[in-house]
């Protein structure tokens, strides 16, 4: 049988030789970042898209016509030099720098601007059929958008709206090329052209996307050459690739692998709290978290520094109400997180005569800001055992959840996780704890909180133009809220990335969003 | 029986042959078109839509409504799913919700990848299962067949998820020698060579449960052949020990292993979805997982309709082959 | 014949024994394994293990062998040790509810399928397809995704996507069953079609459903696992393995241990399933209990005593010895041959003839080590061919002479044929093995040996493939191949059996004609009197393994020596006189592996005396040159 032992010798020599040959040293190259993204972005359409993963690419390639200041939620001048409010909070004049133009080479100016917003807008735009904008809404209070003249665009709102400009410096509100859009139609979310520091470059599908240096950038050039960012959904791989040199910088690190990439030289950790809250929806409207003590009993049966120390490895900090601390004009400096105290929370189950409670919880197994999800559910429920009250879970994937949440946990469920991340104060109370909000009339309000002193004062606080009275309302918001709680508050994450050592200049924004014009290698 | 009746010249054979092709492609349109109805209902019935998960959190009542009604998702849904299949009829796979780009592109995209890494994988297991099971096969209850048996149980036996991610670990991170993920390097890759070296773990990971398939199978076959009559006359005739095993049982055994690899085929392609996560291959398995996700209809649609068309191919190249092997089963 | 190589043929001897016994040790390991880890479970509510969902953040991902946790901590601080237990609980009873699902479902679709036929057999199949067409875990994830997360549900999902293969396994055997005999008397008998399914059908694709099961439950508990990998299986805090391995999955950089530990037991579990598995296949299998999945060598094995002296009359062309030839199956041994001798001279045609299991056919394959084995064993005697024992020369030699100087022909060229090439491929085979020229002489040669058999139209034929020829003409394929390379020695094992008697005339009159004036010798093996009278010059008559008559062909049939040749003889009809009666042996010839003491045909001889029974009886040489194996020859000859 020689000659079957010789044809196999010849296989293993063959497979030996592939892998000699194979053997190589990941290495990024000079002078260009490789980051590793979550997920394979769904369009560079900034209007078209909702997930931070794809703002991480979209805030390098566009310019709004404001942004935020650099640590801080505060928005300050971009494409726009500066701008006036009229005294009734409904007309807002951007004076635009001048001299701007797209990638593309066309003009940026009033025209472009009214553009951008038509098209998102106005449903007989003929350039409407380039969406779906799934998030137009956040500009639903614009009645009418007016070139005053070339370097001069006036937006006219039809009831004062607090958050407006806060709204201008998110994603959304990116100003594209109306000639890109123009020529390539649908298929604008492929061709993105921007005015933004680096210019798109390529994308190819399911590999990666190229961005590069925009030498004319009225910012001043980026240090860097290009930036490639790959989508690496599965987190075991993306940190397999910091740890191989495969990519330069990684977002949302699984937290064990962050605590471990801390203690080595080779890695910068970057952490940075931001507007982000995980809470428990608790469903007000029937069964035992109809009773406000039942709900402040889940407050305190949790234990919430030990979801926040092991679980999360201290990513992120206890939530002590309804506004994250990064907000800081507009938080409740006074508040403290619910204690953890079994004993009390059992004496209020007793009280409220709901002993031995069954309760549904909806959990799901990931989705955008859901951190660990499952393991913090798991957690919650024997937290909640352990106080008497009998919990039952059903995960599911983060559509299905969705779908399952959002209109209603009535007759379903008696208690659901969620996290938003927010760009301004007002936008997660609006949409989830007003009566107005309630799911049959079109808002989050999945739990059917209701408390007619809270209506007010975020119907006050979203109208007035006055950031200190508006911080007064928030805060006074907050201490009803706290007391009523109609959420069990858990967490405010703290987003993290991790570099490798050789980049320089590099920071986390409060706002989630990924600025690199700055970041050299 | 009269001899002379029962003579079927080559011509004869080889145009037999293609008529069972086609039969058997024209049976296959109403399996797939089948599929594609129910994969369409089913994926009706699954909670939450495209537009919930397109609107992520913003997904309230009012603008997931809003948003179906322009993805044309309102209408009834066996209108829908006559549209898809006229635009079908007309080459139009429609337009991914989720991706913002035609369905078709993605889809080719997506399968060529997983055709390369199943292909290869397929290649793999073909060739060292038929080399194992012979190997086990004429060496049995030796050192070698033990020690084979012993690598095609652990093979059979262990998670592929689990093991890829051990092959990264050790091959990736430890060692250096290959890369983690995906399937070209960005810059200063794209040619055959950083191809295979992407390949190298994936396709060991996908080949190893099938390679155990079909090593247990060859070995079962090539016993069984080996006991056979007419190898007895080989040996009578002087036929050398190799070409006994390697011409006249390799050949008879490998009629029934065969459709066996047409099987597995189908196998790799759907269990390429762990791989595929797990070392980040665009492959198109992930894709329908994201697009069950997402549910995103008409890609969920494309990639069945190409998955499923290329199993039955699959199949039917086994078919085929096994005929041209076997001129005893056309006739 | 060296001493080092006799000790390779003991060693591997042994070998063999002892894998055998190891094989059914590793069945028996994998029950072991399995058995234990189903104790286990069994007894985790009793077994002093901490709660398997107490979570405790504090001591979160503590490395096994840790204090109270000797298999670690996971994630949220629970006990690996614990979950693992309980787990595996969930995990096999979902993996083997499941796989009797599956079974069930699938079986039944199987057995209407292929009993009714039909219609209704396409329908199913084609939904059977769609089922198949569909990527597996595609299908699971979409069922799941439909019917909500949950065990039960994950349950379900992998039971549907395993129905096809019980559904084409069971298909395939209730399709062959259909066809049989049994079936139509159960239904000529009245019974209707239910009755029958479940009394004829079902017992009969019982053991192909459970074949399939052992093999598929392993898959079905992987499966499981991997849907509870994607979060679609068990709900927190409910332990499965899968989902501990899903959970576990994200921590391998910084704690392996949390899904190392889950992975081990899945990979015990499954292997030890499939281990087992294989056992109940084997049990199961009628090819394997028969030991027809052993492989045979290329060569019997021998195991002859050192230095054995070639002793013995060797004038003949081919001198046979004392030939011993056994079969070892399990702890019985059959002895074939036992101890045969005879002569071979140049130029004749030698018969050996006895009824089926006489050991004619064994002796003649024993002579170029054509006997399989294992379970064949050739333990004494030689066979001398022009001063080489062919029991001891080299395998290399050995190759040579087969089909050289020394060829066969055997019955039944329908399974002796190779299915898979041209009949002229085969010709062309046999030559090329022996004399060097090209392939495509080698072909032309092959079409005169087919003219030379007088095949009609050879050019053509040799394209044939056996199946596309008749019996008659695929015996003169097989004599021409025997002739290929113009033996000194043809052994033709009973070539005419399988024919039709017209047939069967035809060729040997073929056989007569070609053997005729070349310098060839001929033993022709048959159990019919009547062509030795036709063909041969001497005969050997054998039985129970021995010789126990030879002599010319004339002699022989004119006055049988021997009890049982004499019986032979009067088994033969004859040509022209049609009132002769036939005459049946009566009885049965004895058990090889259980021979009586003295003469093997005293159970059936009419003559038999007590002193048949008891010693060995000889085989004496008469002075006319006849031998005879019996003490009653006078009584015989008398008679």
């Amino acid at each position: 049988m020689k000659p079957i032992k010789k044809t196999v010798f010849s296989v293993i020599s063959a497979v030996g030789l592939i892998l000699l040959t194979a053997i190589t040293n990941a290495a990024t190259p000079p002078n260009v970042l490789v980051v590793g993204q979550i997920a394979e972005p769904k369009s560079l359409d900034p209007h078209a898209v909702t997930a931070v993963n794809d703002f991480r690419i979209l805030m390098n390639v566009y310019d709004g016509l404001v942004q935020y200041k650099s640590g801080t939620l505060q928005v300050q001048p971009a494409l726009a030099e500066s701008w006036k409010i009229s005294d009734d909070g409904l007309t807002y004049t951007f004076k635009l720098r001048s001299g701007i133009k797209f990638h593309d080479g066309s003009d940026l100016d009033a025209e472009a601007v009214k553009f951008n917003f038509d098209r998102m807008l106005d449903e007989s735009h003929p350039y409407h059929n380039t969406g779906p904008f799934p998030l137009a809404f956040f500009f639903s209070a614009v009645q009418q958008v007016d070139v005053i003249d070339p370097q001069t665009v006036q937006f006219t709102l039809d009831a004062p709206f607090a958050p407006f400009l806060s709204n201008l410096a998110y994603p959304t509100g990116l100003i594209v090329s109306p000639e890109a859009v123009k020529k390539y139609g649908k298929d604008f979310g492929r061709h993105p052209v921007g005015s933004g520091p680096f210019k798109f470059a390529e994308w190819e599908s399911n590999s990666h996307v190229i961005v590069e240096r925009n030498d004319e950038y009225w910012g001043g050039a980026p240090a860097l050459e290009a930036v490639v960012f790959r989508p690496i959904t599965d987190a075991n791989t993306r940190v397999a690739e910091m740890l191989s040199g495969g990519i330069d910088m990684m977002v949302e690190v699984p937290p064990d692998n962050l605590k471990e990439m801390a203690q080595d030289s080779s890695f910068q950790v970057h952490e940075q709290a931001g507007p982000h809250l995980w809470f428990l929806i608790l469903n007000a409207k029937e069964g035992p978290f109809k009773d406000k003590r039942v709900r402040q009993a889940v407050n305190y049966a949790i234990n919430k520094e030990a979801i926040v120390e092991n679980i999360l490895q201290g990513t992120a900090i206890v939530a002590d109400g309804p506004t994250p601390p990064a907000f800081a004009w507009a938080h409740n400096d006074d508040l403290t997180p619910y204690p953890y105290s079994p004993e009390k929370a059992k004496a209020l189950i007793k009280e409220a005569g709901f002993e031995n409670a069954e309760l549904t919880f909806y959990v799901t197994e990931g989705g955008s800001g859901m951190l660990d999800p499952v393991a913090m559910g798991t957690s919650i429920q024997a937290d909640l055992a352990k106080v008497g009250l009998n919990v039952k879970i059903e995960t599911y994937e983060w559509n299905t959840f969705l779908g399952k949440v959002n209109p209603g946990l009535e007759g379903k469920a008696d208690m659901a996780e969620m996290a938003w991340m927010t760009n301004d104060p007002d936008t997660l109370p609006f949409l989830a704890l007003r009566t107005a909000a309630w799911p049959d009339k079109g808002g989050f309000n999945s739990g059917y909180y209701s408390n007619p002193e809270v209506d007010d004062l975020l119907e006050k606080a979203r109208t007035s133009t006055d950031q200190n009275e508006r911080a007064e309302l928030y805060k006074k918001m907050q201490t009803i809220v706290y007391d009523d709680a109609p959420w069990a508050f858990i967490a405010n994450w703290k987003q993290n990335a991790v570099t490798s050592s050789t980049v320089k200049n590099f920071k986390l924004e409060p706002s989630f969003l990924l600025l690199l014009k700055g970041v050299s290698k | 029986m009269p001899g002379a009746s029962r003579v079927i010249h080559m011509s004869q054979r080889s145009h037999s042959i293609w008529r069972y092709t086609g039969e058997r492609l024209i049976a296959a349109v109403p399996v797939i078109f089948g599929l594609t109805v129910i994969v369409f209902f089913i994926m009706a019935l699954i909670p939450g839509d495209p537009a919930t998960a397109i609107l992520g959190s913003y997904a309230t009542p009012d603008n997931v409504a809003s948003l179906n009604a322009q993805l044309g998702l309102d209408k009834p849904l066996w209108q829908q799913y006559l549209t898809w299949l006229t635009n079908l009829m007309q080459g139009d796979f429609g337009r991914s919700y989720s991706l913002n780009r035609p369905v078709i592109d993605e889809v080719l995209e997506r399968f060529s990848a997983t055709l390369v890494l199943a292909g290869t994988a397929l290649i793999i297991c073909a060739i060292m299962g038929l080399l194992a099971g012979i190997l086990s096969a004429v060496y049995q209850y030796g050192v070698t067949d033990k020690g084979l048996t012993l690598m095609v149980l652990i093979g059979i036996s262990t998670p592929a998820f689990w093991l890829g991610l051990l092959l990264i670990l050790f091959f990736g991170v430890e060692l250096r020698w290959l890369p983690v993920s995906g399937m070209y390097e960005i810059y200063g890759g794209g040619d055959l060579p950083d191809l295979l070296r992407h390949l190298v773990l994936p396709a060991a990971t996908l080949a190893l449960v099938a390679t155990g398939v079909i090593a247990r199978l060859t070995r079962g076959s090539m016993l069984e052949v080996l006991r056979q009559d007419y190898i007895r006359t080989a040996r009578a005739k002087g036929v050398p020990e190799r070409n006994v095993v390697l011409k006249h049982a390799f050949k008879a055994a490998l009629v029934s292993v065969i459709p066996v690899i047409g099987i597995q085929a189908g196998f790799v392609i759907g269990g390429a979805v762990y791989v595929e996560t797990v070392f980040q291959w665009p492959g198109i398995g992930r894709m329908l997982v994201t697009a069950i996700a997402t549910r995103d209809i008409l890609l969920v649609q494309g990639g069945v309709l190409v998955v499923a068309a290329s199993y039955v191919l699959f199949n039917l190249l086994a078919d085929v082959l096994q005929n041209l092997i076997d001129p005893r089963i056309s006739s | 014949m060296t001493v080092e190589r006799k000790g390779e043929r003991k060693r591997s001897h042994r070998v063999s024994f002892f894998a055998l016994l190891l094989r059914n040790r590793l069945a028996i390991f994998g029950l072991m394994v399995l058995s234990i880890i189903v104790v286990l479970c069994l007894l985790a509510p009793l077994l002093p293990v901490t709660d398997p969902d107490k979570t405790d953040l504090a001591i979160r991902l503590q490395k096994p062998f840790t204090e109270n946790h000797w298999l670690g901590t996971d994630h949220l601080g629970r006990d690996i040790w614990s979950r693992i237990l309980w787990g595996t609980r969930v995990s096999l009873v979902v993996g083997i509810s499941a796989s009797l699902f599956a079974a069930i479902i699938g079986s039944l679709i199987g057995i209407l399928a292929g009993y009714f036929g039909g219609r209704a057999d396409n329908l199913m199949m084609r939904g059977i397809d769609m089922l198949m067409a569909f990527p597996y875990i595609l299908l699971a994830l979409a069922i799941v995704a439909v019917l909500g997360p949950g065990l039960m549900n994950a349950l379900y999902a992998i039971a549907i996507v395993n129905i096809p293969f019980f559904a084409r396994n069971v298909r395939g055997i209730a399709v062959t069953l259909k066809r049989r005999e049994f079936i139509d008397a159960a239904q000529l008998s009245g019974k209707n079609n239910l009755q029958i399914l479940f009394t004829e059908v079902l017992p009969n694709v019982l053991p192909v459903i459970v074949i399939t099961l052992s093999t598929t439950i392993g898959w079905m508990i992987l499966e499981t696992a991997g849907l509870s990998f994607l979060g679609l299986g068990a709900q927190p805090p409910q332990a499965d393995l899968g989902s501990m391995l899903g959970e576990g999955r994200k921590l391998i950089i910084t704690a392996p241990h949390v899904s190392t530990i889950p992975g081990i037991m899945i990979f015990l579990i499954v292997m030890s399933i499939n281990l087992l598995g294989d056992g109940i296949r084997d049990t199961l299998d009628p090819r394997l209990k028969a030991g027809a999945l052993l492989r045979p060598a290329s060569r019997t094995q021998t195991e002859l005593p050192d230095q054995e002296s070639i002793a013995g009359n060797d004038q003949g062309i081919l001198n046979v010895n004392s030939l011993k030839t056994e079969f070892h199956t399990g702890s019985r041994i059959f002895k074939a041959v036992n101890s045969v001798d005879f002569q071979l001279y140049t130029g004749e045609c030698l018969g050996v003839v006895g009824e089926s299991g006489s050991g004619k056919s064994v002796t003649a394959l024993s002579l170029l080590g054509l006997v399989a084995s294992p379970p064949g064993k050739i333990v004494s005697g030689s066979v001398v061919f022009e001063d080489s024992d062919l029991l001891r020369i080299s395998d290399r030699q050995l190759r040579t002479l087969r089909g050289g100087r020394i060829s066969y022909i055997f019955q039944d060229p329908l399974v002796t044929l190779h299915p898979l090439y041209s009949v002229g491929e085969q010709l062309a085979e046999a030559i090329l093995c022996h004399r060097f020229m090209s392939h495509h002489s080698a072909w032309k040669e092959a079409i005169n040996l087919l003219d030379m058999v007088r095949i009609p139209n050879a050019p053509v034929r040799a394209k044939n493939y056996p199946f596309q020829l008749s019996g008659g003409m695929r015996q003169r394929v097989s004599i021409a191949m025997a002739l290929a390379n113009d033996p000194d020695i043809l052994i033709a094992d009973e070539p005419t059996t399988a024919l039709d008697v017209t047939v069967q005339a035809e060729v040997l009159r073929l056989l007569r004609e070609l053997i005729r004036g070349k310098d060839m010798s001929l033993i022709f093996i048959t159990h019919d009197f009547g062509v030795i009278g036709q063909l041969c010059d001497r005969v050997v008559v054998m039985y129970a393994g021995k010789v126990v008559e030879q002599g010319s062909v004339v002699d022989v049939l004119t006055a049988p020596h021997h009890p049982y040749t004499r019986k032979l003889i009067e088994c033969v009809p004859q040509l022209g006189n049609p009132d002769k009666k036939l005459v049946e042996i009566p009885g049965l010839p004895p058990a090889m592996d259980n021979l009586p003491d003295g003469c093997a045909f005293a159970p059936r001889c009419d003559l038999v005396q007590d002193q048949c029974r008891g010693d060995e009886i000889v085989l004496e040489t008469l002075e006319s040159g006849r031998k005879v194996r019996c003490r009653r020859v006078m009584e015989v000859v008398a008679r």
